[in-house]
């Protein structure tokens, strides 16, 4: 694989982020409207409810602004891009903006929801560990999820389908962690829930170098 | 083919087996389930599958037993019927390691139908507060030995399954036929992206398609066990909502495979899903289970079925269910890929 087309393929994703703002505006309210419509739902937010309706706000936001990754570009263009550059280093260069865009995009829904609804948070360090490793196994599994959707037409409907059954061992232990910055469950030895989070993700980033060459052939 | 008749008889083998051998004779509970040190208690044990009644050769013993140097032998018993039996215990006034309270397993060993055993029967307890200076001698005056195990075929008794243990040689070997058949699976995937011929792909999506199939039939039979163990079919335990959610992702492969115009298109993605659905599987079934509390055996901490559980007469007929289900799932994935080859070349698809 060619490295060193990297910095510039993820240059190329900030550039088309900013001079598409519309986009990331429209996901950044997504998240505001989501929070309010949550916290009108529900008046009183218990921590534990918290804690649940915190990872599905991220989820929902982090599906609806990945899901763009393919498809905001025609595909004669991306074609072009496949010839000029490596297709895994093209798609590396994706999952790492969208682990910095999710990491932004939850971490502003954390401070909106916080606002409404509180900070029941008590471990703010293990807290964002949490939201960092959120965000990478996110990126990893919905940009690769979003690659194949991308080729139908009915994409959104497939990407949901798609990735949620994927996205669970992730998102699972993500509550459980999170629990435990919240310090709901008393559980000293998450070590081991971290080591399973990233050994997924180790293997969904192997997986996805060796299948996306398959992908992105028309 | 010989393969075909093969899985017919190891099926009917095990449904014969399976249904008609008779469980062991067991201790279902004791009552009273405590008793006080020096005294003399009446406990009535009620049996499942035993003969108390039946005149035999030798003579039936009864014991209260604590560990493996201390053991009540009943002073005197009588049989009231096939299934209860009353024995009198003279409670010594100490126990053992001078213990204030200790569990004793019920043991009734029968000449013909062998012995059986109830863990921790009678809760004894030591509150007298006079204490003797040396052990009572009916601690290890009848030690437990020379029982008689069982001769012929039957198998084990265990309270709280009794019966449903038979559920053992349906519902796990439908586990063991859904991985065959989703590895199957995966397997042709590689080779159609290896190769892209429409076999390959024909065969994938065939194995999928019955290993669905038995993913659904091993959580029915499983509901069954829960509605008798657990008490309702569905009770959200992890492991099953796990199992529901590793047969959406095969839905979704499905979904994916006929969403494109192109078959050749669809077929090639599916495939990369297929690698790739599998590969989360293995958390989902395996890893998630672990990290939360459940009922299911194998699961935090609870044993799986296959260690001490499963003894040489469930063996026998086990892994020949296994066997006989698996090539049974393997001939439907055939007729399945058959047909599909007929309905392509109608269709016009080469290959």
């Amino acid at each position: 694989m060619n490295w060193k087309s990297l910095i510039p393929l993820l240059h190329k994703e900030f550039l088309l982020e900013f001079r598409q703002r519309y986009a990331i505006s429209g996901i950044v309210l997504y998240v505001f409207s989501m929070v309010f419509v949550v916290y009108i739902a529900s008046i009183r937010v218990t921590p534990p409810v918290w804690n649940v309706l915190f990872w599905l706000i991220v989820l929902f936001a982090s599906i609806n602004a990945v899901v763009k990754s393919f498809v905001q570009e025609s595909g004669a263009r991306q074609l072009y891009y496949y010839q000029l550059a490596d297709p895994v280093a093209l798609l590396l260069a994706k999952i790492i903006y969208n682990a910095l865009l999710l990491f932004v995009l939850s971490a502003l829904a954390f401070a909106a929801y916080s606002l409404v609804a509180g900070n029941p948070v008590k471990d703010p360090a293990l807290f964002a560990l949490v939201l960092v490793l959120g965000s990478l196994g996110f990126s990893i599994a919905f940009t690769f999820i979003a690659s194949i959707a991308a080729k139908a037409n009915n994409s959104a409907t497939l990407m949901a389908i798609l990735s949620f059954p994927v996205i669970l061992p992730i998102l699972l232990t993500l509550v459980r962690l999170s629990s435990i910055a919240l310090r709901l469950i008393q559980d000293t030895s998450y070590t081991r829930d971290i080591l399973n989070l990233l050994a997924i993700d180790a293997i969904l980033i192997t997986l996805t170098f060796v299948l996306f060459p398959y992908i992105w052939k028309d | 083919m010989w393969w075909k008749t093969l899985s017919v008889v190891l099926i009917l083998y095990s449904l014969c087996t399976g249904l008609l051998v008779p469980l062991k004779s067991g201790i279902e509970r004791a009552e009273p389930a405590y008793a006080r040190s020096g005294q003399d208690v009446n406990i009535r044990f009620y049996g499942y599958n035993t003969f108390f009644a039946k005149p035999s050769g030798e003579a039936v013993r009864v014991w209260l037993y604590a560990d493996e140097a201390h053991a009540l032998a009943a002073r005197q018993f009588r049989a009231i019927n096939d299934t209860i039996l009353e024995a009198v215990f003279s409670m010594p006034v100490n126990l053992p390691d001078g213990k204030q309270t200790v569990y004793l397993n019920a043991i009734i060993d029968h000449p013909a139908a062998g012995a059986s055993l109830l863990p921790s029967a009678v809760e004894l307890r030591q509150d007298t507060g006079t204490v003797a200076a040396a052990l009572d001698s009916a601690w290890t005056a009848h030690p437990v030995e020379n029982l008689h195990v069982q001769s012929g075929f039957s198998f084990p008794y265990q309270n709280v399954i009794y019966e449903s243990i038979r559920n053992t040689y349906f519902h796990v070997p439908m586990w063991f036929v859904l991985l065959f058949l989703f590895g199957a699976s995966v397997v042709y995937s590689v080779k159609y992206l290896r190769n892209p011929v429409p076999e390959n792909d024909r065969r994938a999506s065939a194995y999928a398609e019955t290993g669905l199939l038995f993913g659904v039939l091993g959580l029915l039979t499983g509901m069954v066990w829960a509605k008798y163990t657990w008490g309702q079919p569905w009770s959200n335990d992890i492991k099953q909502l796990m199992t529901a959610v590793a047969l959406l992702i095969y839905l979704a492969y499905f979904i994916l495979r006929r969403s494109f115009e192109e078959y050749e298109k669809g077929a090639r993605l599916a495939a990369v899903y297929n690698i790739f659905a599998f590969a989360s599987l293995v958390p989902l079934l395996y890893i998630v289970p672990r990290m939360f509390a459940s009922l299911h055996p194998g699961a935090t901490g609870n044993p799986a079925f296959g260690s001490q559980d499963l003894d040489n007469t469930m063996r026998a007929v086990f892994y020949p269910a296994i066997i006989g289900w698996t090539l049974l799932g393997f001939w439907v994935a055939h007729l399945r890929i058959r047909y599909q080859r007929l309905y392509d070349r109608v269709m016009d698809i080469e290959g």
